[in-house]
Formats: C-alpha cells, structure tokens, sequence
C-alpha cells in the first residue's frame, strides 16, 4: 500500500496528472482552476510573506483576531484597525500599527488584544499566522461560494479557526462528523485489492500497466473536486443524498480543504474513504475523467496517451463491475487472492497476447522507478518514491516456473517468441475481415479491445436503489431474452431477468444491449444455473456468443465456482457443446435436484470450468502456441534432412493416433515415455494378419447379428446392414451433420489394405467409433443401437481372444 | 496447371494494374500546367474587364485540350477498374473450378464444412467490393447496377449469387441466397447451391424462382434513380443470416458505400416491422409478390 505523500512531494507528483483536480463539476469559484499559481500555492506563499514580517506587524495581525484583556468587562474578540474598514486588508499598510493604538470598536488598545502573545516563541507565532492567513482565505471562500452546502461548511470552518487563533488550540472539527477513517478497507486497498484480483494472471509488465493505471487513478480521486450534494441529489433523483452530504462534508474538512489550508489535519480522500462513498461518486467522476482526458489528450505524453486512451476506459469499467456489483471480493477487509489464482501455475506456461509490442512503456515519472527497459538512461532514474510498491524480481518469476524433464530450453523459446512477436515480421495492420481459420471468438475479443463492445454483470436489487442504466439495460435484455427465445413466455423471461438472485452477463454494444447470459449462483450447492442465453439475430455469427460464455466463466472462477449447468433445448445443444458443455453431468444429482429449473423436454448440460485456464484468451492463447510449436519445428527441419511425405489419416477422420505411428518420429530422438511399451506387437505382418482375421470374422457375424434380428423385427431397408458400408446421404440426409467421422466396416477394410493400422490402438479406435456413432444418431432403444451392442460384445470377445486386449 | 497460369496471369494484370495508376498520375500532371493557364486567362480577362475574339479563341483552344485530358485520364482509369474486374474475374473462374473439382458425391462424404462466422465475413467483404457503377456522361445505369432489374430474357452465369426461392425442409417457401451451377436451356430451368454449405443442398428451380443479385452498386449522387426508395417493398438479406425476407426500405444510400437501411417484416414486434437494420445494395432485390402472406 502506498504511504501517504509527503506533503512537499505533492505538487510535483501533482504534475503527472495535469487533469486532476481541475475538472471539477464543482460551483465553487475558490477552486484552484485558475491558471498560474494553485490556491494551495498562493496560501503557502502568502504564509511564508506574512512569517518574514517584523514581530510588531505580527502581533498586529493576530491581534485582529484576539478577545481584548482589558479587564473582564471588554467583550471585543478582535483589534480592529481605526485606520482601515475591512481588517483582510491589513497587510497592505506598510507601517505596523502601533500597541498603544486604539480598536475601533472597544477603544482599547491594541496591547490588550495582543497581551497573551507576550511570552509565546516565534514558532507559535507562526502557527497562529498561518491560520490567520488560511481564516483569510476560508473567508474570501465563504463569500464566493454559491452553494449552500459547501458555503455553510466554509463558514463553519473559518469559526473553527477563529475560535483556535483566539484560544490557541488546533483545529478539530467537532459534531457527528465522526474521524477519519470512515470506512474500511478503504479507496487504496480496495483497488489495490482489485489489480491484483483482475490482472494478477498477467505477464508483468502488462501487470505493472494496471498498477500504473490504478495509482493515476487514485491520485486522481485524492485531487478531483466533488459534485456538490444538492448536484447529486439532482442527478440520483430516488437517494435524498443524506449519506452523500455526510460524506461531502467530511471531504471536504478532511481533504478538500486542508489541501490548500494546512492548519487543518489533511487525509487523502482515498484513504479515509471506501466502497460506499466511491459509489456515490464514481459514474460521475469516470465521466468527467474520461472527457477530461479526452478534451487534453494532445496535452499528454505520447507513451502516456496511449495508456490513458486505450487502457483507462476499459479499466474503469471493470472497476465499476466491482464497485456496484454484489459479491465484489475486493472489498473484504481481509482480502486475500484465491487461493486457485494465487498459486496459479498457469499464467507462467501460458502466454498471454498482448505481451509484447502493443504494451505501452511509461513515463519514468509515473512508472515509480520500476525499470524494465534496458536503455542506460534508466540507471540515472531515482529510487522509487516510498510507497511505490516494487514488482518481483524477473529470476524470482523464473524460479518458480516448474521446468518439465527434456524441455525445450527457455532461450529457444524465448527466440522464437522473438520471431512471433516481431512487429516487422507481421503482416500489417490489423483488418475487420479475418482469415478463414480465426478463431471463433478472435471477432469479440478485438472489439472488445477496441472498446465497440462491453461486458458487465448486471442485476436487480430489492434492497440498494439501482442505476438507471441498470435497469434500462435489464429491461433491453428482457427484450433480447424474449424476441430470441419466442417459447418463453415474456412474462416468465421478466420475472426471472429482473429477480434479485439472478444476474445477467450483459453484451453492450453502442450503449444497447445485444445480447446477454441470464444466471443463478447456487454457492452453497457450487454450481451456476445457466438461465437465458441469447444474441439478437442481426448480431449473430460473430462469436460473441462464445466471448459471453468466456467472461461468464472467468467471472465464475473469480468466485469460485467450477460448474455450470443448464438445461438445453435441441437448438441451444449444439452451442453449448461448443462451449465445453457435455451431457455427461459430474455434480452429484442431489446438489442439484430442487434448485435448478426443470424444463421438460430439455437436455441437462455441465460445464466444469478449469481455474488455470484465462478463458478469454484461450482460442488466442493457443494459436500463439501452435505459432511456436511450428517454428520449433522448422528450426529441427532444418536440422533434419530427411522428408516423408506427411500424415494423410487426420484427414480422413481419425482424431488420434500413437505418435510412435509417424514416420521418422524415432529418428529424430523421440521416445516413447516408458509405461505403454512391451505391448505393441513388434512384427507388423503379424498384426496384419490377427486384424484382418478379426474383420473377416466382424464382417461374416455381422450378417449372421442382422439376419438373427430381422427375423424377430423388421428393418426399413432390410438389405442395408448399418455397419458394413458407409450411411448414404440418401437414406439419413442430417447424418453427416451429426456424426463428424464416419466410420465403416468397408472403410476399416479398405484402411487395412493400406496398411494405416500400424498398432492395435487405431484398429481398436475405429471399431469403437463405429459403436459410438451408431449410438449419437440413433434413439437408444432402436433397432440400430440394438444391433450396435451386439457387435460391441462380439468384437471385445474376439479382440481378448486373440489377445490383443487383457481378458 | 490451369490455376498455375491463372497466378502468372493475376501477376500479369497487377503489374499493369500498376503502371495505369502511375500512367494516371502523369496524366494529371500534364494536364494541369493547361489547367492553370485556363484559369489565368480568366483572370487577365477579369482585370481587362473584355472579351476581345483573341481571348475567346484562346479560351477555346485551352478548352478543347483540357476536355481531351481529361477524356485521356478517365479512359486510363476505366481501363484500370477494367484490370480489376478482370482479377476479380480471374479469382471467380478459379474459384469455380476449384469447387467443380472437389464436388463431392453421395458415397464420398462432404468435407468439413466453412465456419459460419467466416461465411459471413465472406458475405460482407463480397458486398464491400462489388463494383460501383460509373457511367460516361448521358449513359444511364445498365440492368442489374443498383435496383435496377435484370432484363426479361437474363440468363445468370454459372458463379453468380442470386436469390432463390426453395421448398424449406418444412414445406414453407423461402428465400434463399444461393449460386448459380447451370442454366439449361431446353427446360428453362437453373441449378443453384445453397450458399451456406451447411445446408449443402442442390436445387433445380424454374426461371422465375431466381432474382439475379446486382452486379453493380448505384452511386447515389449521380444516379439515384439505380435505388429504391423510401417505403419501396423489397427483399433484402437479413443480417448474419442467408436468408431473403421482405423488407421495406426505410431509408437508401445517401453515399456510394452506405447500406439500405430497411425495415423487416416481423411479427414478433407489435408494429409487423423489425427496428431499422442496415443492408448492403448487393443484397437488397426488387419483391415481385406485392401481396401481404
């Protein structure tokens, strides 16, 4: 956590943040929007003129705002000047007036209003000035204000300090204000917490950007001028803003204005305050931030620019998420990283995409003496201002990264990520149509980057007022809901969509909702229900379908929950599966039974959600890692001279074969990891020959199975036995929709002929694909499927007997 | 070896492609030193205050070459769009040939199919690059350019998208974006494929199944009439989908490379209509039924 600034170390901080505190939405005309000198600086140098006065005119001075001792009687609690009509303008008399001077109003002496100074040192002195200079200014203040509210705080303010000059004490604000610290944890930890929640997955230097962002961010806030409460009452018509004048009037003798007066005690904004005043301030202070550093973005450095512009929006927008939204762990006082994120060994095997060119580097001023790069310049940087927290060390990282037997050595990889990632080795700038083999999900994220679309966890509440846009978006998902889900009743879709225990992944695109993920988080039972999910039809086919499935699975790890489970209808199964859905359910049906909805005619899915995986990055992540896999591979191609002619079975529909199988594999040094050998028939003529018998024997009791069967049923096209040829479009129009690798006897017989099944493992696979096929197109208890156990138990028989499986 | 000579063939038409842009440019450096000389005798003309015959004959001589430049330049550029239709030519034949080969039969099972995200993408690039129609002075936009129909006696090629109206699975009509395999003459009949290879469906339809798509966009500065108006009833393709539906033109194309926003038939909003949807020229036909389903 970052200490406190030293006070002296403000104003050029200060600088780096050219925006701050000037922006304000604020009425006051004291506000330091002035150009030249701050407020802040005028006090301090009008301080230091007034402390250099000889002594006599000093006294003068606080004499104005000292009670007369002129026996018990005198009531006057100032000197005031004969000479002059307004005691503020005492300082452009050149001469002191002298002790024996009589007040205009009680006709004393000024040495019975200054005879309690006698004895006091010059630093007291000193005090006493300064707070006569800052009564000065809080009066100015009191005057120009316009706002009740604030006006009405100033003035309390300026009696405060009279009262402390007049009986010299210091300054304590009294009443049920209450003191600093208001909330806990406060503004600091809390976002603090959040970098680390969000983007502790992250390579370092993409971390240390949000690091960077989230310090802007609250020095921002410690300088940002409030929206008056009578503003906000405006602005949030159902909230009387009670709360909010509380807490204004606390900013404001607390931090606001002990900023440029320093008698009062100053506390930084973001630390004696937390999450219920950051809400009532940060939808218009994002606003006001975001157009500030719009309208001066020619104003900011270059490399900061472009952090500012492409990072901050999207930064605040995932901060708003954890502000407004319910179950933020972020503001726990004890806060610590979940435990499957902290220990996360993913994010070291995993590369994340935009590492690299497209991360911005900071300007050393903000980047608090972190230094990455490698110029010779940063050896002249300063020690890092105290507070700034230091990132770990780059060898401790590798230290921990766990290193696999036989690995590819890190230099390598580390130079073929070089190549990968080597901005003249790209193709250009990127383009809005993409290559035939992007990834689904390649679209959305881009957009998303680019800020065309937005994500957010969105719900109805009973018991906080909520948002206006909030409800306005859940009202445009009800919409999407119902005009996509015409079989729901609306009714049904409104009840649940804007039910407090329900919350909706939200999709905006241009401020309007385009589709969204309605859920239910069960906890307790540690699974999500998936209630609604839908794109509006003109925005389909982009992939945000999969991009809503990947935030809603992050969001889900965030919170420690590992299984989805939804109830499919016959068009939404092929999308869920496509999001790692499967009707293989893995929660034990009694966490489940009586808490999620039951649909008749539905198909119950699962989703087991793996904590390492960063979701939404994943299509990217391993098209990153293909890159490097087929570089390396070029690399030991050019090693190796020999060349075969390449794998024709992928294409044919097998999905996995031994890699022992690949020709030349052994010649480059593989070998096979030592549990499976020893099983493999070592002569391939003798495998030839047990597989081919096999068949044979497949091929003649199959006809034997279908004849047995069709004298007791009756077949449609009795001659076409299921198995032995492939299925003819003619006959299943959809089958090749369905079943992705077809499979059949005939094929597995032309396949032995080429010699393709060099182990047993193929053979094996192929004959149980057939089974399995069979089983995915046709109803389970039909005559197909019937055929299909049967030839399942013959095979395995034969297989045993001929040894090539254990009995 | 066909598509080998294609590539050389494409490389052939770039490099000329290439030297007509910069044979363009010269052009326009030419002529520009006549330029400038007309628009100085203006002003010597002005300062004169007189129109003596010397000026006027002057005056018309410059006119005369800088008519004839300009003539010279929009020739090269014609020509110029010319090579690139004839790459996109190209690319179209090879395409086609490429598809014949691999057509597939009913033993041999179809390969994996397109994903429809990268069909789609296909769709929109198609409708960005078709070619926007530019006449000489006085031609008015042929058949086909913009909303403008194709005549009666129109036979689309093999390759060419139209819309197509086929028997859905479930008996119901539709319209459906498809390209043409063949025409035969002797029974007046297309073949046609479903565009989206999921449905991977060949269709033989009668002539008046089939609506050819535009094969130039109407430029809606110099021929507005190319376009359909405001309220006009038309099919149009429903975003991310290939499917024609009945549409009312809600607003058209103020600039040469804005889409038709068109209001679809919907039942499912209370007013029949969907919200305004943007639709690319390409894919926005004239409806021939006027009567409401």
């Amino acid at each position: 956590m970052a200490e406190p600034a030293p006070q002296a170390s403000v104003p050029s901080r200060h600088a780096t943040t050219p925006s701050c505190g000037t922006a304000g939405s604020g009425s006051g005309s004291s506000d330091p929007a002035r150009p030249g000198l701050s407020q802040q600086q005028r006090a301090s140098q009008k301080k230091a003129q007034v402390r250099a006065f000889p002594r006599a005119k000093k006294l003068e001075k606080l004499g104005v705002f000292s009670a007369c001792k002129a026996g018990d009687s005198c009531k006057c609690n100032g000197w005031k000047n004969p000479h002059s009509l307004t005691g503020t303008r005492l300082e452009l008399q050149q001469q002191a007036a002298d002790l024996s001077e009589q007040c205009r109003s009680c006709c004393h002496p000024l040495a019975d209003h200054v005879s309690h100074l006698e004895n006091v040192s010059e630093e007291e002195i000193n005090r006493l000035l300064g707070m006569v200079v800052d009564v000065e200014n809080l009066f100015m203040s009191v005057h120009k204000e316009e706002d009740t509210d604030t006006k009405q705080v100033y003035f309390y303010l300026f009696k405060l300090l009279r009262k402390c000059i007049l009986q010299m004490t210091r300054p304590v604000v009294e009443g049920s204000l209450g003191s600093p610290p208001f909330e806990r944890p406060n503004i600091e930890q809390g976002v603090m917490n959040f970098v680390q929640y969000k983007f502790s997955h992250l390579p370092p230097k993409e971390r240390q950007t949000m690091v960077e962002l989230s310090k802007m961010f609250l020095l921002c806030l410690n300088y940002w001028k409030l929206e008056t409460p009578s503003q906000f009452r405006q602005r949030s018509q159902k909230d009387d803003g009670t709360t909010y004048k509380v807490d204004y009037t606390r900013w404001l003798c607390y931090c606001h204005v002990p900023q440029c007066n320093d008698s009062l005690p100053r506390y930084e904004t973001t630390q004696v305050f937390g999450r219920g005043f950051l809400k009532s301030i940060f939808t218009v202070t994002r606003r006001q931030l975001l157009e500030k550093f719009r309208v001066e973005k020619d104003k900011l450095l270059p490399e900061k620019r472009t952090l500012i512009l492409t990072h901050f929006p999207k930064f605040l927008s995932m901060l708003e998420e954890e502000i407004y939204g319910e179950n933020s762990p972020i503001w726990d006082v004890d806060f610590t990283m979940p435990a499957s994120e902290g220990g996360q060994i993913g994010h070291q095997t995993v590369i994340s995409p935009a590492a690299g060119s497209n991360t911005p580097s900071f300007p050393k001023n903000v980047g608090g003496g972190s230094s990455l790069g490698p110029s010779s310049m940063d050896s002249v940087v300063p020690e890092p201002s105290p507070g700034d927290k230091r990132k770990l060390p780059e060898n401790l990282e590798d230290a921990k990264r766990i290193r696999v037997m036989g690995d590819i050595p890190m230099e390598l990889v580390n130079e073929v990520m070089m190549t990968i990632t080597d901005p003249a080795a790209m193709l250009g700038p990127e383009t809005s149509l993409l290559s035939a083999n992007a990834a689904r999900d390649e679209t959305a994220r881009l957009e998303e980057r680019r800020g065309i679309i937005e994500f957010h966890v969105i719900g109805n509440s009973l018991s906080q007022k909520s948002n206006k846009k909030i409800l306005m978006w859940l009202v445009g998902l009800q919409n999407v809901f119902s005009h996509q889900l015409p079989r729901m009743p609306k009714e049904y879709i409104t009840r649940l969509v804007f039910d407090p225990k329900h919350k909706t992944l939200a999709l905006i695109k241009d401020g309007r909702v385009i589709g969204g993920i309605c859920f239910r988080m069960f906890p307790t039972q540690g699974f999500t229900e998936i209630v609604f999910c839908a794109v509006t039809s003109n925005e389909q086919v982009k992939g945000y379908g999969t991009h809503l499935m990947n935030h809603l699975k992050e969001y889900h790890i965030k919170h420690g929950i590992l299984y989805f489970l939804t109830y499919a209808d016959e068009y939404a199964i092929g999308y869920f599966k496509k999001q790692g859905f499967s009707k293989d359910i893995k929660v034990p049906k009694s966490r489940y039974v009586g808490y999620i909805k039951d649909y008749e005619g539905a198909t119950l899915m699962e989703c087991e959600l793996n904590p390492r995986i960063p979701y939404t990055e994943l299509s990217h992540i391993i098209k990153k890692q293909k890159e490097i896999i087929k570089k390396l591979i070029e690399r030991k191609q050019s090693q190796i001279r020999k060349v075969y002619p390449g794998l024709t079975c992928f294409k044919e529909g097998v999905r996995q074969i031994p890699v022992e199988s690949i020709p030349g594999i052994k010649e480059t040094g593989w070998k096979p990891s030592g549990k499976e050998k020893g099983k493999e028939l070592k002569d391939p003529e003798l495998l030839y020959h047990i597989l081919k018998n096999i068949l044979a024997q497949i091929k003649v009791s199959s006809k034997y199975i279908h004849t047995h069967t069709h004298t007791k049923h009756t077949f449609t096209h009795p001659d076409a036995w299921p198995f032995m040829e492939p299925v003819k479009k003619s006959e299943a129009p959809d089958y090749y929709e369905i079943i992705r690798f077809p499979i059949d006897l005939k094929t597995m017989t032309e396949r032995l002929k080429n010699r393709y099944y060099v182990t047993k493992k193929l053979f094996i696979a192929d004959l149980q694909r057939i089974i399995t096929n069979c089983r995915e197109y046709n109803p389970p208890d039909s005559e197909y499927c019937k055929c299909a156990n049967t030839l399942e138990k013959f095979f395995y028989f034969k297989l045993k007997e001929s040894g090539l499986i254990d009995k | 070896m066909a598509l080998v000579s294609a590539d050389s063939q494409i490389a052939e038409y770039l490099t000329e492609l290439h030297q007509l842009i910069k044979q363009t440019q010269e052009e326009r450096s030419r002529s520009e030193h006549n330029l400038l000389n007309i628009q100085k005798t203006h002003e010597r003309m002005q300062t004169e205050n007189k129109t003596s015959p010397y000026y006027r004959t002057k005056l018309r001589g410059l006119y005369t070459t800088a008519k004839a430049d300009a003539e010279a330049e929009c020739s090269i550029l014609r020509h110029a769009l010319q090579k690139i239709a004839d790459i996109k030519k190209l690319l179209e034949e090879r395409r086609i040939a490429a598809k014949m080969a691999g057509v597939y039969s009913d033993s041999d099972p179809p390969r994996k199919t397109m994903r429809r995200g990268v069909l789609m993408t296909l769709l929109q690039q198609s409708a960005m690059t078709l070619p926007l129609w530019i006449g000489k002075p006085g031609d008015s936009p042929p058949p086909l350019c913009g909303a403008i129909p194709a005549s009666s006696d129109y036979v689309a090629k093999p390759g060419d998208k139209v819309a197509a109206r086929v028997k859905a699975m479930d008996g119901d009509e539709q319209w459906i974006l498809a390209e043409v395999v063949s025409y035969n003459h002797s029974t007046n009949k297309y073949e046609v494929d479903d565009i989206d290879e999921e449905g991977k469906e060949r269709h033989t339809l009668s002539r008046r199944r089939i609506i050819p798509l535009p094969q130039w966009k109407a430029n809606p500065e110099t021929d507005p009439e190319a376009l359909f108006s405001k309220d006009h009833l038309v099919l149009a393709l429903y975003p991310q989908t290939t499917c024609f539906y009945r549409a009312l033109i809600h607003t058209p194309p103020q600039r040469p490379q804005d889409d038709y926003s068109v209001l679809f038939e919907d039942t499912s909003y209370a007013d029949g209509y969907s919200p305004p949807l943007n639709v690319a020229q390409r894919y926005v036909v004239a409806c021939k039924e006027n009567k409401k389903k």
